[in-house]
């Protein structure tokens, strides 16, 4: 059964701790205990940067604040209890905020580089400083002391097992989460942020959801912590904490779920055990946390695993999937402008085209035939002109916008996931735009299929043999294969391919051009095509666009192209 | 002009010239090898504890630069070789291991030379008389001394050969490898002038401040507050060292020190959402 297989991690944590203070004393487990919750807090980190490959410096915030708003309302209620039921609230608050946080700074640029990172740190030192200065609300630099117990806990016996028993939960949930769909969707987000915005995936949002979910594993550790010491002083929301949750997930290792855990106690405890007693202590933990970033990227987790095993679905029926969108659409470009850095690139480009089939674009080398897809998809700014599709106007909509209401598209490098397996690869496009609700979450959803999937792997034999394999060891004809297959597998009703047959050879070209012809006419979509080679031009037919210099100079059928002096003169040089 | 005036006028001044006198190796670093040198600070502390140590030996303070210039120089060199050179592509990894890198000097300081606070005496510390206002000779000659530094960078920069080849290994590394310039070489001799502009800047601020192995993480976030403004271009370093430290300046003699922090914070964090590609970028 697949849940018992990914709850293991959670299962043997939990064995461990069950026995620890049997196997020590009730004061050890105490002390242990301090580290299991910031080995939480470290889980939250670890779940943005090991899995969606954006690092957190600011975690510490949300963890000060779960710990002070706990602190606070654990103090109001024991003169009035009914201050309990604020404490759900409480740990949910940090998340909101944190929601609220990465949903600003991500709609203004999606990618996740350093800059978020020193967002997050500069955001935390402001709560530090808040939290000094506020003194009637925080007590200031000496902190908010006399934090009662939870109820029906005692702080050095039995609240140890709430914590033991937090831990295994969070364990267990992050451990489920990442084998179900929701998991893909984050490690793609981390190889190739663009490819999945093409394929119709908000990506600033589900950051923003990871983060918000980091962030609330990590107020619930501050929580704990403020039930866990009884007081909370400015440094619960510190620089020093932030950095210490980063250097815990990366020696435990940032991509496993219990790898903060073991980061946390072990080198935590080791800390707190020697810090005193070996003057060069720290300087030690500074050098292995140098030598993990050099040499073990997925820290300590990583060298004891071996192989992970592929994400499985469940058994059972696997749902049937509608069509999300209507065929037979209609796209017109009308006087498009736009450029970058200066540079004009389209100039008042003027192009339509209705009712399924295939169009080629032809065009010398800077005619601006893939800046017209990246404008179409949203990659380049719209400075004049509109587009619509179907009727509405979709100028300016970002990439996942746009391939929602159904433009497909295909880069000119092929564009995959490549640490995922071919057959996460094709599940990520046949989820875009069909998942819904919780459908993320269920493992069936990893069993979709589809009649065109079936279609596409009977067409491709080399996909169906690499199905288990990562994108990355496909050769170069079949990462092609691979990315059209996504392409197509949301079934747009627009078809966007830019130059599908590069790089491959004549045969593999002949093949992927029948594979084109018959794929797109089984969804009905109007393709447009990017070529140069004019065989292969001939062998798909319909209409031909040539551009040049940014606009559009000819429009036909193939023959009457290539008897148009303008277009000659350009091709071939030639004078008026 | 009334004495106050050319009080504050001079120490806004000295607030920006030690504001961009901490910045400018951090600002090579990272506008030429794109590395955010998280250690940056640390280089700065261990130019301040050069001085503490030729005092110690009843050295002049002067010869706190060739030691600092040595002793930066050679981590520096060590540092590029073999800790960012193998993540150049990793910027996320850059950050961490320079980081790490931060806390093992820090730590390492600290036990060679304690946690508590030292002083550097310097024997320019009297004050002289400008436009009528007493202020001391030290701040002037430091204030004159970084007007000198990043004139005497920028021209060297803009107008000699070694410049020319500098910008175009920072244009395009590979294409600059193809014509023949040796960019590992050039690196790593970027960040080892950076490094060394940090640890002189260290010894100069050494004898204004008190010395304690935790400053660096201040002049850290200063400098890449700084930076969040201006990537490397030159412009935006006086723009961000203008906005940054005039903001803080003036907000510190307002409502304390404290705030001057806080407001510092606020507008990074502004500038980082709305400019995350410089303040003066075309992008």
């Amino acid at each position: 059964m697949a849940f018992f297989r990914d709850a293991k991690p959670a299962a043997a944590l939990a064995a461990v701790l069950a026995g620890l203070p049997w196997a020590s004393n009730d004061f050890t487990a105490y002390q242990i205990a301090l580290f299991l919750v910031y080995g939480m807090a470290a889980q939250g980190v670890a779940l943005c940067w090991g899995r969606l490959g954006f690092l957190s410096l600011g975690h510490a915030l949300f963890f000060g604040l779960g710990a002070y708003l706990s602190g606070g309302v654990l103090r109001a209620a024991s003169n009035e209890a009914l201050w309990y039921l604020l404490l759900p609230l409480a740990i949910a608050a940090p998340a909101l905020l944190a929601y609220l946080i990465a949903r600003v700074v991500f709609a203004r640029s999606t990618r996740s580089g350093p800059y978020f990172s020193l967002i997050t740190l500069a955001l935390t030192m402001l709560g530090f400083l808040a939290a000094q200065q506020w003194s009637g609300l925080t007590g200031g630099f000496n902190g908010m002391a006399d934090i009662p117990e939870l109820p029906g806990t005692s702080r050095y016996e039995t609240l140890y097992w709430v914590i033991a028993a937090c831990a295994v939960g969070s364990t267990l949930a992050l451990s489920l989460l990442v084998a179900r769909p929701i998991g893909v969707v984050w490690e793609a987000i981390a190889q190739n942020e663009d490819r999945l915005q093409l394929l119709g995936y908000a990506t600033d949002r589900i950051k923003a959801m990871a983060f918000a979910g980091s962030a609330l594993l990590t107020s619930l550790a501050g929580a704990l912590f403020a039930a866990h010491q009884g007081i909370v002083t400015p440094q619960a929301m510190g620089f020093v904490l932030s950095t210490e949750l980063v250097i815990w997930a990366a020696v435990g290792g940032k991509a496993s779920a219990l790898g903060p855990l073991l980061g946390a106690t072990i080198v935590g405890y080791a800390s707190a055990e020697l810090r005193e007693q070996l003057p060069y202590w720290e300087a030690a933990v500074a050098t292995l946390f140098i030598g993990v970033v050099l040499f073990l990227p997925d820290g300590v987790a990583g060298l004891m695993r071996r192989g992970q095993a592929p994400r499985r679905a469940s058994a059972g029926q696997a749902k049937p999937v509608r069509r999300p969108f209507a065929p037979a659409a209609s796209l017109a470009l009308a006087e498009v402008q736009t450029g970058q850095a200066g540079v004009r690139i389209l100039d008042g480009l003027s192009l339509g085209l209705q009712g399924p089939g295939i169009r080629c674009i032809i065009g010398p080398n800077g005619a601006g035939k893939t800046s017209m897809f990246n404008l179409i998809t949203g990659r380049l700014p719209l400075r004049g002109g509109n587009i619509r599709l179907n009727g509405h106007d979709i100028g300016g909509q970002p990439a996942w916008r746009v391939a929602r209401q159904g433009i497909g598209r295909k880069m000119q490098v092929p564009s995959v996931f490549p640490a995922l397996s071919v057959r996460e690869n094709l599940g990520l496009a046949l989820w875009a735009g069909r998942a819904h609700g919780t459908d993320l979450l269920c493992l069936a959803t990893l069993g979709w299929q589809t009649p065109l999937l079936t279609d596409i792997l009977g067409q491709f034999q080399a996909l169906s043999e690499h199905l288990d394999n990562p994108a990355g060891n496909l050769a170069q004809g079949h990462r092609q294969a691979l990315e059209l297959a996504m392409t197509l597998l949301p079934e747009p009703g627009i078809v966007l391919l830019d130059e599908p047959c590069a790089g491959l050879s004549p045969a593999e070209t002949h093949h992927m051009i029948q594979a084109i012809q018959s794929l797109v006419l089984r969804i009905g979509a109007a393709a447009l095509l990017i070529e140069h080679d004019m065989s292969a031009v001939d062998a798909l037919g319909g209409e031909v666009y040539v551009l040049h210099q940014g606009r559009l100079l000819e429009q036909g059928p193939l023959a009457q192209i290539q008897a148009s002096p303008a277009v000659r003169a350009i091709y071939a040089g030639g004078r008026k | 002009m009334d004495s106050g005036t050319v009080l504050h006028a001079l120490n806004l001044a000295y607030e920006l010239a030690t504001l961009a006198l901490t910045t400018l190796g951090l600002a090579i670093v990272f506008g030429l090898l794109g590395v955010m040198n998280m250690a940056h600070g640390e280089f700065v502390m261990m130019g301040a504890y050069a001085a503490v140590t030729v005092q110690q030996w009843g050295l002049p303070l002067i010869t706190a630069v060739p030691l600092a210039v040595v002793v930066c120089g050679g981590l520096g060199y060590a540092v590029e070789r073999w800790l960012i050179r193998p993540l150049y592509a990793r910027p996320f990894d850059t950050l961490l291991a320079t980081w790490a890198l931060a806390m093992l000097l820090r730590k390492l300081v600290e036990a060679i030379f304690g946690r508590g606070y030292r002083n550097v005496e310097s024997a320019l510390t009297q004050p002289t008389l400008v436009l009528g206002s007493p202020y001391p000779v030290y701040r002037l000659a430091l204030i004159v001394f970084t007007l000198a530094v990043m004139a005497g960078l920028f021209f060297w920069y803009r107008q000699s050969a070694a410049g020319l080849r500098v910008r175009a290994m920072t244009a395009n590394p590979i294409l600059a490898q193809a014509l023949g310039i040796p960019t590992r070489r050039l690196a790593s001799q970027a960040f080892v002038i950076g490094v060394v502009l940090a640890g002189l800047s260290g010894v100069l601020l050494a004898p204004l401040i008190r010395i304690e192995p935790g400053i660096g993480v201040d002049y850290l976030l200063d400098a890449f507050f700084v930076l969040v403004g201006g990537l490397g271009t030159l412009g935006g370093l006086f723009g961000g060292v203008g906005i940054i430290g005039g903001a803080q300046a003036i907000t510190s003699s307002i409502a304390g020190q404290t705030s001057g922090y806080a407001v510092v914070l606020m507008i990074s964090i502004v500038f980082l959402w709305l400019k995350p590609d410089g303040l003066f970028s075309r992008r």
